[in-house]
């Protein structure tokens, strides 16, 4: 008679249990599955993001507020031998609308100079890179955008800006990004806006709302930071500059704060599993008392009637959490996540990373242990004779 | 006669470690269901007092939001046609239209003590504003005409940190004009608590604007809104407008995704609870076969016991949900009620306070005692069909 053998038999002693237990765990796990896997993707964008060490420098007031050209000089000149920065690459907000469709495209004009070189992930190849500076009506798309939209390289598209003076500019797509951080955003050359505002009569037609700048290492972003707010402060045009990962908190808190919402739906779910499976050990264990009573009293040892009852309970975890796993990821998979996110978090697809899978299982295997410990804890403390007295309480 | 309710209770507390791991698995899924339940009503409240449907928002045309709408000066003035529409000042006999100019700074909620900063909306603003807002209301001093001042929204002074009365905020394309709080308004639980108010000749200079960004109008009683909104649209004028309700719902459209997915784990959760009550019930009606065939015998019906059974469900949820309900004003109270969604077009932050009224209460642990209901009544059924003679038997 194995142990395997004998938990087997007792989760088939009660299904009726064993199902009820299962679908109660296996629901909220699938929740944490998913909760874990969003959580997961943002801190590998974010920590994707940390090693690309970019700064952002905005001005202080707001981020709609506009910073002028000028500041870029300004930035490089700090560091003229190019020790710290690699790079700094102005940004315009364009806010492009696609003619009769709802919301609002991240669109950015950025220098086209530097843009390949500070964002890197991006990863222009050669002939990109001649692409983009060939054609000023150059754009790169991330593929989020580009699957909502249809938009494939070579394609000519419209947008219209969100903000005033309203342009409407036609690009042409030389590239769909799919770095995981890029997928939400569209870039093109911040020349042909400027120009373009310029027709259109805008005076700040130059003017940026932020900089980014490539640094050569944490410790030169660390400095980089102080000294480019130093050095603009009690100017006209105050900045802040903030890491890539605080400059998007600040965006992930306004968006109601998904990730903490994950974060506490997923310590939520922890603890209804656990009292689930705990509640439905006690309840096995109280029925076997006497069980457990006879397999001491004929010479079974106290470390093979605890397995028997730390393994059932573990493995009655385990199965309800592939039980709420599997469909998790099947769902996860199918479905495309991008049409319910909101568009400044950068997932496209929300799909299920194996860490998260990992986690999950991990916390289950530890919840089963949890909820064992009491009935084992009772059965190593049985009197065996007044056990075997009790009738089922 | 019924079977007395201390039966039930008596029989809850046999099991100790059973009721008590139950109630905590209720009380979790409570306790999130009426959070969720609070932040949806103080959203949804915010959104329904700004919409007063006789007051309209009046935008350049194609524009979504105040913050990305332009309306310069000629065209404000041709608005002065609406004579029909417009409702006017008793005293004055002014037109009820407010021209105003909306920009944003970035502040520190204090929520998390500054580590991430909000965009808060700063709307430039002339006297007609308090006429044509009806419920804002003036809690201290007024800006004094041609002075850097500005007021602040309750919710705003509340949730973003540098607005208190005398602290001076800087504004301005440059970020360099400092401008000092002088009083605090209410506006009834809107959207507008969450904005900075100051004069709007002052905040165009210093944002070197020459266009408002929209104007709001109030309605004459017997104008029918969409009429006006049909002229204001029309040839002549060629604006757009909606009615303040219809804006403000749209400004907050990117929440309802957020509600959506906490509703769908909300639900998930709910089920899974549901058969948490039965596993428990189920185990609490097989270890009393032998206590129903007893009671059947000395003239309890079927129905009785079903009726017991069901009620004892219902005391689980009862506690589960008081327990849920009390965590949930406990972590209100001590971790922060406070909250803010991002209008995702106006690119600023609407700012709200979760409140546990009565009613979420009551419906929170309404809803989780149709839970344990549905949990409870394939086991209860099996109670009701209890065979005397075989469960006498019984071991």
């Amino acid at each position: 008679m194995t142990l395997g053998y004998v938990l087997l038999q007792n989760l088939r002693r009660n299904p009726t249990r064993t199902c009820l237990t299962g679908i109660a765990f296996a629901l909220p796990m699938a929740i944490f599955v998913a909760a874990i896997s969003f959580v997961v993707a943002l801190v590998e964008i974010g920590k994707a993001n940390e090693r690309e060490l970019r700064l952002g420098v905005h001005h202080k007031t707001t981020l709609i507020n506009l910073i002028p050209q000028g500041h870029r000089a300004k930035i490089e000149a700090l560091d003229p031998d190019r020790s710290r920065l690699a790079a700094v690459c102005g940004m315009r907000w364009f806010g492009g609308r696609v003619p009769n469709a709802p919301g609002v495209i991240q669109s950015l004009a950025a220098d086209p100079d530097t843009f390949p070189t500070v964002y890197a992930e991006v990863d222009m190849s050669d002939a990109d890179i001649e692409n983009w500076t060939k054609d000023r009506q150059a754009c790169v798309v991330g593929t989020g955008i580009a699957e909502n939209n249809g938009w494939k390289v070579g394609d000519r598209i419209t947008l219209t800006s969100s903000v005033p003076p309203y342009l409407s500019l036609e690009f042409h797509v030389i590239k769909i990004m799919t770095a995981p951080s890029r997928t939400n955003v569209l870039y093109f050359r911040r020349d042909f806006l400027s120009e373009s505002l310029k027709e259109a009569g805008n005076e700040r037609y130059a003017d940026c709302n932020i900089f980014w700048v490539k640094c050569n290492s944490a410790a030169g972003l660390r400095a980089l930071q102080q000294e480019i707010d130093a050095t603009f402060a009690n100017s006209p045009d105050e900045t802040k500059s903030e890491d890539e990962l605080t400059f998007a908190a600040g965006f992930a808190q306004a968006a109601g704060d998904i990730p903490g919402l994950m974060r506490v739906m997923a310590i939520v779910v922890v603890a209804i599993v656990a009292m689930v499976a705990g509640n439905t050990m006690m309840m096995s264990f109280r029925e076997r008392t006497r069980e457990l009573a006879v397999f001491k009293a004929i010479g079974f040892p106290n470390w093979r009637i605890v397995a028997m009852v730390l393994g059932e309970s573990v493995m009655l975890a385990l199965l309800g959490a592939t039980a709420g796993i599997i469909p998790a990821v099947i769902l996860l998979t199918a479905v495309p996540m991008r049409k319910l996110m909101p568009g400044f978090l950068p997932i496209a697809q929300l799909t299920v990373s194996p860490l998260a899978v990992g986690i999950s299982v991990a916390i289950a295997g530890a919840v089963g242990l949890l909820a064992g410990l009491a009935p084992a804890w009772h059965t190593l403390r049985m009197q065996t004779v007044s056990a075997l007295r009790r009738v089922g309480e | 006669m019924a079977l007395p309710l201390s039966y039930n209770w008596r029989n809850l507390l046999i099991r100790r470690t059973t009721t008590v791991l139950t109630v905590l698995v209720i009380a979790v899924v409570v306790g999130v269901f009426s959070w969720m339940l609070g932040f949806r009503g103080a959203l949804s409240r915010s959104l329904s007092v700004a919409g007063d449907p006789r007051t309209l928002i009046v935008l350049r045309q194609a524009s979504t939001s105040e913050t990305n709408s332009a309306i310069p000066p000629d065209d404000y003035n041709k608005l002065t046609q609406l004579n029909e529409e417009i409702a006017v000042d008793d005293q004055t006999g002014d037109q009820l239209k407010s021209p105003e100019m909306i920009v944003q700074v970035s502040l520190p909620r204090t929520r998390d003590l500054g580590a991430t900063n909000a965009n808060v909306a700063v709307r430039g603003v002339t006297n007609s504003a308090f006429a044509v807002h009806r419920n804002v209301k003036l809690l201290g001093a007024k800006p004094a005409d041609g002075a850097m001042e500005v007021i602040v929204g309750v919710q705003a002074a509340k949730q973003f940190a540098g607005l208190a009365i005398g602290d001076t905020i800087n504004l301005g394309y440059g970020g360099n004009r400092g401008y000092r709080v002088v009083g605090y308004f209410s506006a009834d639980g809107g959207p507008l608590e969450s904005e900075i108010w100051g004069p709007a000749t002052m905040l165009m200079n210093a944002y070197m604007r020459n266009a408002y960004s929209s104007v709001a109008l109030r309605l004459k009683d017997n104008v029918d809104p969409a009429a006006a909104i049909r002229r204001i649209e029309g040839p002549g004028i060629e604006l757009t407008a909606r009615t303040e309700s219809e804006y403000w719902q749209e400004q907050t459209k990117n929440i309802g995704m957020y509600l959506m997915i906490v509703t769908f784990l909300v639900g998930v959760m709910c089920i899974a609870a549901a058969f948490s009550i039965a596993n428990t019930m189920f185990a609490s009606v097989a270890g009393r076969s032998r206590e129903f065939a007893m009671l059947r015998t000395i003239g309890f019906t079927g129905r009785h016991l079903l009726t017991s059974v069901m009620i004892e469900s219902l005391l689980l949820c009862f506690l589960g949900g008081a327990i849920g309900c009390l965590a949930c004003g406990a972590w209100l109270a001590l971790v922060g009620n406070t909250k803010d969604m991002f209008g995702q077009s106006t690119f600023t932050t609407l700012a709200f306070e979760i409140h546990l009224t009565p009613l979420i209460v009551g419906i929170a642990i309404g809803a989780i005692c149709l839970v344990g209901l549905g949990g409870a009544i394939v086991p209860a059924r099996r109670a009701a069909r209890t065979q005397v003679v075989t469960a006498l038997r019984e071991a």
